[in-house]
């Protein structure tokens, strides 16, 4: 590690995730942005990157092995396919790896329910933005209900969701159903996707159907009440916009705003999965703090 | 058309008639078409020598949800019910990027499925990209079509257009989704398409402000040789084109459709006793719909909605129309719904 005990950090693509990555790294007292790579010299995000001060490669992957600088942690913000590849080549650096593709390779982590885990693993998955924002609510809920049926519709403005992202759907879809599955214990999932090109354009939104029994309003109100108070520690637009239930089914809707950053508000599906992503490499910086201050004294 | 009234055969020009009847019309009655219907009416089409049968959930492979419904089957069931029933028509899918995934898509190639189209958001062409190239590099018909196509300039659509067919589609076109065009915005759009790409194009179309079927006829004229009807005009709301109305009309204004009048006639009347309970008809719900431009499915979830929570069903259309609202996000409609029980403020009576 370079200057003090902050963490040199990488961020593979250059894309509306790896952009706003890049603006969150850059505001973290523990991370340092050492390099954003692209796999072409010519892509426009890279510019984007540069003209924000950091070092740019279009060089793929394996200009990280041929840097002058050990990265500590690399964000994956490419695309599912890519990742797999990137994976089998950064498993050699010894860097934690945090994934922000939907490949479903790594160990899947959404940070309030089992954030720690990313202190023993060496490729963590942040699932999807979806994923980020059902999954709290989810595993709260299903601590106390056993519902026989969960389906997760998440709409995001047209202009927040990219190239690689819209190749990616059949992953996105796959992956968030298969975290949801994992989290939950219940098998019967279902993920649905809706992109709106409404001016203004929406909010993200995350609306949560689950059938089961004896579902109390009041109960789940609670429990989804504090689980946002506690996903806003990360990701401060996390908000409850509708909880009741109707004919024995519970439905929850959650909307996410971007906040603070050079993305718009409407984008928070670009803001949660990132400020997921920042909050686990912040944790991980700050255990490796500990265990260096443990070795010097 | 065999008992046509059209004289001069020489001059006419040939149109496909695509019927999702077995797919759309599932909207009117919730998703719960059974076997024996699929397979009766399935029969009745291939009889007339309908080109395409299109089957499925209302919004296509994989949609079965508390979203927009559940099936009363599953997509495997009614694709094996239809294919049965198939041996001249061609046997089509529907899907949607985001509810569907390449997984259905070659569960419905397993099922023997002829043509796939692949639906988006009318400014969202380019989610269909991978799913195109998978069906083309597949071998299997795939054609790309932009919904609520009227929420984008004709310019746009035949932008859309010329990206979807890139991307492997061999037919591209647009769906009149919330029933909102005129018979000279159908004309406009579909001269714009066809001004920009060389494959046959479609047009799909609702009934909400009584002109699907002129608006069928206009795109014709305008250069759409792929027109969709729905037998009875079974459909979400005020239904679609109505199949046994347009075919005897293209066929007078010059169209060959290669389909048997008296057969076409057998099939309508066998979907109208078997299963279009009540004929779609132009109520005010679904006249509202078509004005505010609100894809014409979300009719009976805003009715739910309405009831629940007292409140004029109408004023729900409007606010969906003035949020923009597109196919898919019905999960809206509790929402909207909820604000305006909160507000109780019409803001529809003095739009219009």
């Amino acid at each position: 590690m370079n200057q003090g005990s902050n963490l040199n950090v990488a961020v593979l693509g250059a894309g509306l995730i790896g952009l706003d990555l890049v603006t969150k790294i850059k505001r973290s007292r523990f991370l340092d942005c050492q390099l954003v790579v692209a796999r072409d010299e010519q892509n426009r995000g890279l510019r984007s990157a540069a003209a924000m001060g950091c070092r740019t490669t279009g060089g793929g992957v394996t200009s990280l092995a041929a840097d002058p600088v050990n990265f500590d942690v690399v964000f994956d913000a490419s695309n599912a396919a890519s990742h797999a590849a990137h994976w089998e080549y950064l498993e050699t650096l010894g860097a934690l790896v945090i994934d922000l593709t939907p490949s479903r390779i790594g160990h899947m982590i959404a940070p309030t329910v089992n954030g720690t885990d990313a202190l023993v693993h060496r490729n963590v998955s942040l699932i999807s933005c979806g994923g980020q924002t059902a999954i709290p609510v989810l595993h709260a809920l299903t601590q106390r209900y056993s519902p026989s049926y969960i389906e997760v519709v998440t709409t995001a403005a047209s202009m927040s969701v990219g190239r690689a992202s819209r190749l990616n759907l059949d992953e996105y879809v796959q992956t968030t159903q298969a975290a949801i599955r994992a989290f939950t214990g219940v098998p019967d999932v279902k993920v649905l996707l809706n992109l709106s090109p409404a001016e203004p354009p929406p909010t993200f939104r995350v609306a949560i159907s689950l059938i089961g029994d004896d579902f109390d309003p009041d109960v789940i109100r609670k429990h989804v009440t504090a689980v946002a108070e506690e996903v806003r520690t990360f990701a401060a637009g996390f908000e409850i916009t509708a909880c009741s239930v109707v004919d024995g089914k519970a439905f929850i809707a959650i909307e996410v705003e971007a906040s603070g950053d050079l993305i718009p508000s409407h984008a928070g599906n670009l803001d949660i999965i990132n400020s997921a992503a920042i909050f686990v490499a912040e944790q991980y910086a700050a255990a490796r703090l500990v265990t260096e201050e443990r070795t010097v004294s | 058309m065999n008992q046509g009234t059209h004289e001069d055969a020489a001059k006419t020009r040939p149109v496909t008639i695509h019927d999702p009847t077995l797919r759309d019309g599932q909207h009117a009655i919730r998703h719960q078409l059974g076997r024996d219907q699929l397979r009766r009416y399935a029969a009745a089409a291939e009889a007339a020598r309908i080109p395409v049968v299109e089957v499925g959930h209302g919004n296509g492979l994989g949609a079965s949800s508390l979203q927009v419904g559940r099936a009363a089957l599953t997509d495997a069931e009614m694709l094996t019910t239809v294919r049965e029933q198939l041996s001249h028509s061609k046997m089509g899918v529907f899907m949607l990027p985001g509810w569907a995934t390449t997984r259905d898509l070659k569960e419905a190639m397993n099922h023997g499925v002829d043509v796939v189209r692949v639906g988006a958001h009318c400014t969202e062409g380019n989610t269909m990209e991978r799913y195109l190239g998978f069906l083309r590099d597949a071998g299997v018909e795939a054609q790309g079509v932009l919904v609520m196509s009227h929420m984008a300039a004709p310019g746009r659509l035949a932008e859309e257009c010329r990206r979807l067919v890139d991307y492997g589609a061999s037919a591209v076109g647009i769906m009149d989704s919330a029933g909102h065009y005129l018979p000279e915005d159908v004309s406009e759009r579909v001269a714009a398409m066809a001004a920009a790409v060389d494959v046959p194009i479609i047009f799909h179309g609702h009934n909400n402000l009584g002109l699907a079927v002129a608006n069928s006829v206009a795109a014709a004229r305008a250069g759409a040789t792929i027109i969709d009807a729905c037998a009875r005009g079974f459909g979400a709301g005020a239904g679609n084109t109505q199949l046994e109305v347009v075919v005897p009309v293209l066929e007078r204004s010059g169209f060959s459709t290669g389909i048997d009048l008296y057969a076409l006639l057998d099939a309508a009347d066998l979907a109208g006793r078997e299963f279009v309970p009540t004929p779609p008809t132009i109520d005010s719900v679904g006249i509202v719909s078509g004005l505010s431009g609100v894809f014409s499915g979300f009719k009976n979830p805003v009715l739910d909605a309405a009831r629940r929570e007292n409140l004029d069903p109408r004023d729900i259309f409007f606010e969906l129309g003035r949020r923009q609202a597109v196919a898919g996000q019905e999960d809206l409609i509790a929402d909207v719904a909820a604000t305006l029980s909160r507000s109780k403020v019409s803001n529809a009576s003095s739009a219009y």
